[in-house]
């Protein structure tokens, strides 16, 4: 990125005068607007981020007297099959409601793109859920998966649905799925009709005069014209649910048993209640870097395939 | 962590102090030296108690201002005031496992020499001082109000179906049947909110476990699987027992949470219910004419082997460095006077650790206060497990259908792991 922006503004002119030189004309002003920014970001997020990981090498329990422990913590945690059980669940979690999203919010946000009546009421509508806070949207989903839906369920008599699913620790993952993607397909819808006012109508118009369906203007206009946007959605969605947490507080508080219990959660309910801060602290830290790992082969693999249109 | 104890410090303590003394003046009280007390409350359903003996306080103690904060998850909220160095000055804990955590990492004051502590029920004395403290011989919590778990039932429901209150294991099963055969939940179960399960599991298991089991437990260290006692060894019996009375819960137990279960026994949906003395004022709340009683667990088949599992409830202690000692002191020793201690006592239903106070009164603890006034008590065994080990989380699942092996097999594998990545530190 860097080398780009450095790169001279006028590529016919490398030997210019040095009046011309780009670095003199801007830089200086532009620092210091970065600045503030840069002093925050680095008072508020890198010297925590560091701290971190400086008692992620001790035993501190949060309080109290503490001593460096090397790198066991690392050690003992990958002979912890708790913390394999929360991988396990937040993988499964954040790669099924990413395709969900990703699929649901595509398709309203075609439907609200095409030519229908209170287009832009309809489009503040699904919005909502967007400003609305995770934690009271949980605990009115909680009542609606433990009160409203069992006793609708027992009305029309369909017995598999009579126990809330969040009761099982089977089904309750999928209690959990069914408010993230509310929630979050708010957000990627926008994205996506943004990325869907930016397709020229004439091309629709000369595929519709070569005679071709809804569905092939679909895959070979639509798709590979918002592809940029795709990429970021996906990169996006998969990040957050990775991070899931207060979807989980206010649903299932990690059950029934541990079965809803991830990775973000466990690192809370372990370095905070449980007093292993040091501890938990190693596994944040290794968390880190898994994220930061898939969220990199992720916008690899995407922007190739982009590139090959 | 700390903040250097230099002079730029004590500069900004001054400037800080003269400008919340300006503030003072300013106000026109014309009060000299108000010293404010910063005092965390940690139940909620006991705020109103609390203001009003911080108003007599204050009334008797013009120098000294109480100012009481409570928030939702103490034991959460009380471990970041200490990350940030703001341990208050006077506060109240659950008497718990975390709180032996924050004892031994020597966040308290020492109170062995507030002549309080002699009047304290020495079983009482003995709960707290097993959780640990600081140093050998010093005594970080006064325990201020004591709980009792035990069974709670509906008189009226007993009385109706000609049922005896049980002191066996077996005729508590023949009375679960009498009340299933008469079509009444014999015990209204909350499986949703998984610490519901953990009255049932230290009862049981207090009473079951091989003597000193988790000392010889703790020496073992990582190695449990080997050791001469593990949950696998020692704990079947008691796990058989919970999931049996767990069986006689009602349908749709998984959807139910804490209130429901209150609620739902205030209004005589079912016979008995596996709550302590705590439960007591919250059922009451619904329903202030429910005819409650209670009585202790029967965990074998011989009556005088039952013991009663006791806590301290609410627990009184003083931050190790607080700026205003003295008047600290004098808050707590108002708060344990033998008037405030038995009111809160008869207003919260709890049990008053005080070995002079006149025994309990109340219909719904006369089960259990007998069990309680002659030292037949122990402790809550879940205080003695690590709080990074989710005991509760465990139970849920074994409750909705695991196997008693598999929990016991999980129990014993994380204490071994728990065990294993502790690491102590140096003592100096």
């Amino acid at each position: 990125m860097s080398t780009e922006v450095s790169r001279p503004t006028r590529p016919g002119t490398p030997s210019s005068p040095p009046a011309l030189r780009p670095e003199r004309r801007v830089p200086r002003v532009f620092y210091l607007m970065v600045l503030p920014a840069l002093a925050l970001f680095a008072v508020f997020h890198t010297v925590p981020l560091l701290t971190g990981m400086f008692f992620s090498l001790t035993n501190y329990a949060g309080y109290g007297e503490w001593s460096f422990v090397g790198l066991r913590n690392y050690v003992n945690l990958f002979g912890d099959d708790r913390i394999y059980g929360a991988y396990g669940f937040t993988f499964l979690f954040a790669i099924v409601s990413t395709v969900a999203v990703n699929i649901i919010a595509l398709s309203i946000a075609i439907a609200l793109n095409g030519r229908i009546r209170f287009k832009t009421g309809f489009r503040g509508i699904f919005f909502i859920p967007n400003i609305l806070s995770i934690l009271i949207v949980g605990y009115v989903f909680n009542y609606l998966f433990s009160n409203s839906v069992p006793a609708i369920a027992d009305a029309l008599g369909i017995t598999s649905l009579t126990t809330s699913i969040l009761a099982s620790p089977d089904t309750a993952w999928i209690g959990v799925v069914i408010l993230s993607v509310w929630q979050a397909a708010a957000f990627n819808i926008i994205i996506y009709l943004a990325g869907l006012q930016t397709i020229p109508t004439e091309l629709y118009e000369a595929a519709a005069l070569d005679g071709a369906s809804p569905w092939k203007q679909f895959t070979s206009i639509t798709f590979p014209m918002i592809g940029a946007f795709f990429t970021i959605n996906m990169v996006l969605s998969l990040k957050n649910f990775l991070q899931v947490f207060d979807q989980i507080v206010s649903l299932t508080a990690g059950g029934p048993g541990t079965s809803t219990e991830s990775i973000s959660l466990l690192i809370y309910r372990g370095g905070f209640q449980g007093g292993e801060y040091g501890y938990q602290t190693a596994n944040a830290v290794i968390y880190l870097f898994v994220i930061i790992a898939i969220s990199f082969i992720q916008l690899r693999v995407l922007q190739r395939r982009e590139a090959s249109f | 962590m700390k903040l250097p104890h230099g002079p730029a410090t004590r500069a900004l303590r001054y400037v800080a102090g003269g400008a919340s003394l300006a503030l003072v003046l300013s106000g026109c009280t014309a009060q000299d030296d108000v010293v404010t007390l910063d005092f965390f409350q940690f139940k909620p359903e006991a705020v109103a108690n609390f203001a009003a003996i911080i108003d007599e306080f204050e009334a008797a103690n013009p120098g000294i201002r109480v100012v009481q904060n409570h928030v939702p998850d103490a034991d959460t909220a009380i471990r970041t005031l200490l990350v940030k160095d703001k341990t208050p000055d006077v506060l109240t804990l659950n008497t718990n496992g975390r709180y032996g955590e924050l004892a031994k990492a020597c966040v308290f004051a020492d109170l062995s020499d507030l002549p309080v502590v002699e009047q304290v029920r020495p079983a009482v004395r003995d709960i707290v001082e097993d959780l640990g403290s600081c140093d050998d011989g010093e005594v970080n919590a006064v325990p201020f109000s004591s709980n009792a778990s035990g069974i709670l039932y509906n008189r009226d429901l007993f009385a109706q179906y000609g049922v005896e209150v049980p002191t066996t294991w077996d005729e508590l099963l023949a009375a679960a049947r009498t009340f299933e055969a008469a079509g009444v939940t014999p015990f209204y179960t909350t499986v949703k909110d998984a610490w519901t399960m953990g009255p049932a599991f230290v009862n049981l298991g207090g009473a079951l476990q091989p003597e000193d089991f988790f000392d010889r437990l703790r020496a073992e260290g990582s190695d449990v699987a080997s050791g001469e006692v593990s949950f696998s060894k020692d704990y079947p019996e008691a796990m058989e027992k919970l999931t049996t009375l767990y069986g006689f819960g009602q349908d749709g137990a998984a959807g139910r949470d804490y209130n429901a279960g209150n609620a739902a026994f205030a209004a005589g949906e079912s016979a008995m219910y596996m709550q302590g003395s705590y439960a007591i004022p919250a059922i009451r709340a619904v329903n202030p004419d429910v005819n409650i009683g209670s009585f202790p667990y029967p965990a074998t088949n011989s009556p005088e082997e039952t013991v009663v599992v006791s806590g301290v409830d609410v627990g009184v202690s003083i931050g190790r460095d607080t700026e205003h000692p003295e008047e600290a002191r004098r808050f707590v020793e108002f708060l344990m006077s033998p008037e405030v201690v038995e009111r809160y006592a008869q207003e919260q239903s709890a049990f008053s650790p005080l070995a002079t106070a006149a025994d309990s009164t109340d219909p719904a603890l006369a089960g259990l206060a007998p069990y309680f006034e002659d030292n037949r008590i122990i402790g809550f065994i879940d205080h003695q497990l690590p709080a990074s080990l989710p005991l509760p989380q465990y139970l849920q699942e074994l409750v909705l259908g695991g196997r008693t092996e598999d929990f016991l097999a999980t129990m014993d594998r994380e204490w071994s792991k728990i065990a294993a990545r502790t690491i102590p530190n140096e003592k100096d």
